[in-house]
């Protein structure tokens, strides 16, 4: 077996690769229908203590049990995946504008200023996205969860934006173009039609699978929603109270949010690892 | 080699330089408080700054000095490190190297992706979970460590194949492939030769993302298995508003990648060059 092969892929593999790509987004469309109608699908509203008796196993009438206050799981995983799908949407605008957008704009600046910025930038990406998103929210107060999170993960976007760019600007086309007058200007129009183009779509979720697991983890170390609200990390912080005896009371809510992760990153492409 | 390695050293100089500036910047709430605007902040940074340089980080919110702080819990963080970096290379390296095969690549992508969608902490707990069911109690002490570098470990050898599969990808293509083969070396020797050095080098380029993933995990590890080290140090900072101590955490954490990131590109370009 070759560590690499050197023939193109073959058509069946990019047919895997739209397949799970469409996977993806129609699995993604299914979660926003569920997200919207979380009120109308949920038997109970968020937060609705006593519904059954505690720590109940899954049954007939509670398919998902209950937990420590006898909240319904099943309702409570529902407003929770609203929660935190809500909060990543709302966290991904940042990350993918003053990420992706701004670093790819900043690489097209004049080069002392590009340079500066990107340096500038690169030691906000040299600290952990979680560590800055958690630092955000001890700074700006929990309500802002989403904006923590995409402005933690805005500097690698920014990285990996700015570089593509400034390859693009040192490519072959591009040295052509300015030698035969094209203003660095309309060079810039251009590089961004065929970024948005080729790459908005995967970048943005990928956007989404990097905020959604920041988010979710910071709500697991207590930083994230406010309590009453409870988004998907909380309540599988709150599941290890009962020292994980009520198993159900983590392993659904974990189940919403690899649902979630996984078809983000099937809607990004396969190929491609967490980077946004 | 040597310009390379000076260039490559003085950004990681800048780089330390600017993770100082953002310490100092968090530091200085400490002084500020968010009063006296911005000239009394910047003030207050820079005298932060040249505290920093005379190694006063500051006392912490109950008065101790964060320094000592920093210093005594940092063999928890330092052994969960090192001992998950060891796991993510143990582990990375093989399963990268098997992943990076064309069609093997391809095949497992679907199954990579169900791998990599679990965050951290749900490995984590299903890790403390597994230990409760086998211990009948919950794990502690030496088990409790164990556990936790397992944890990161695991997070870093997700790292560690994805910057294999990633370097793999990168020369995927690359005509020199195709040209040795008409020339009729047979493939194995120029995967051993040619690709194999260039897949490693592009995988120790990826090692500042490996040590960014292996701290991102003790954050999580330390809080899943109760091991007081450095990312607990930084929770409790920011969830008391200690930002002496959270400065500092972050400069130790910033420093750390960025001197992976130094040594990877050092390593990537001595793999190359031969």
């Amino acid at each position: 077996m070759s560590i690499v092969s050197v023939s193109a892929p073959p058509a069946a593999a990019a047919f895997l690769r739209r397949f799970l790509v469409c996977v993806g987004w129609s699995g993604l469309g299914l979660v926003a229908v569920a997200v919207v109608l979380s009120d109308f699908l949920a038997p109970v509203p968020a937060g609705a203590t006593h519904i059954g008796p505690l720590l109940s196993a899954p049954s007939a009438r509670f398919p998902f049990g209950t937990d420590l206050a006898g909240r319904d799981m099943f309702s409570e995983t529902l407003h929770g995946l609203s929660v935190t799908v809500a909060q990543a949407c709302e966290a991904a605008a940042p990350a993918i504008l003053a990420g992706g957008l701004l670093g790819f704009m900043s690489a097209h600046l004049p080069r002392p200023a590009g340079l500066v910025l990107r340096w500038a930038i690169g030691v906000l990406a040299a600290v952990p996205a979680l560590l800055l998103a958690i630092l955000a929210l001890g700074l700006i107060g929990r309500g802002f969860a989403g904006i923590a999170a995409g402005l933690a993960v805005a500097p690698l976007a920014f990285m990996h934006a700015f570089d593509r760019a400034g390859a693009a600007g040192n490519s072959v086309y591009a040295g052509y173009a300015r030698a035969m007058g094209v203003s660095a200007s309309t060079l810039l129009r251009r590089d961004l039609a065929y970024e948005f183009r080729d790459r908005f779509v995967s970048s943005a979720a990928r956007a989404f699978v990097t905020v959604t697991i920041v988010l979710a983890t910071v709500g697991f170390l207590h930083f994230g929603a406010e309590p009453p609200q409870r988004d998907l990390g909380l309540m599988i912080s709150d599941a290890t109270a009962t020292d994980m005896q009520a198993w159900w009371t983590a392993v659904f809510p974990a189940l919403g949010l690899l649902i979630l992760i996984l078809l983000a990153r099937l809607a990004a492409g396969p190929d491609e690892g967490a980077r946004p | 080699m040597w310009r390379f390695a000076l260039w490559e050293g003085g950004r990681f100089a800048l780089g330390l330089f600017g993770a100082a500036l953002l310490a100092a910047g968090i530091s200085a709430l400490s002084v500020a408080g968010g009063q006296g605007g911005g000239r009394a902040f910047l003030s207050a940074m820079a005298g932060r700054l040249l505290a920093f340089l005379r190694l006063d980080f500051g006392t912490g919110a109950g008065g101790q000095d964060v320094l000592h702080e920093l210093v005594a819990r940092s063999p928890t963080t330092l052994a969960l490190v090192l001992l998950g970096a060891v796991i993510a290379f143990l582990f990375g390296v093989p399963l990268g190297l098997l992943l990076s095969g064309g069609p093997l690549r391809r095949a497992a992508a679907p199954l990579i992706q169900i791998v990599a969608a679990a965050p951290v902490f749900c490995a984590g707990l299903a890790l403390a979970l597994i230990a409760q069911r086998l211990f009948h109690r919950p794990a502690g002490g030496a088990t409790a460590l164990l556990l936790a570098a397992l944890t990161v470990g695991l997070a870093g050898a997700a790292a560690v194949q994805l910057a294999l599969r990633r370097a793999a990808a990168e020369i995927q293509y690359a005509p020199f492939r195709l040209g040795l083969r008409q020339l009729g070396l047979p493939a194995p020797e120029i995967d051993r030769v040619y690709v194999a050095p260039l897949v490693f080098a592009g995988a120790f380029r990826g090692l500042g993302d490996v040590m960014l993933a292996l701290l991102s995990a003790t954050l999580v590890a330390e809080g899943i298995f109760k091991c007081p080290g450095l990312a607990d140090l930084f929770l409790t900072s920011v969830a008391l508003r200690d930002w002496n101590a959270a400065a500092l955490v972050l400069f130790a954490f910033a420093g750390a990648a960025l001197l992976a990131d130094f040594a990877g590109r050092l390593g990537a370009q001595t793999i190359a060059a031969r």
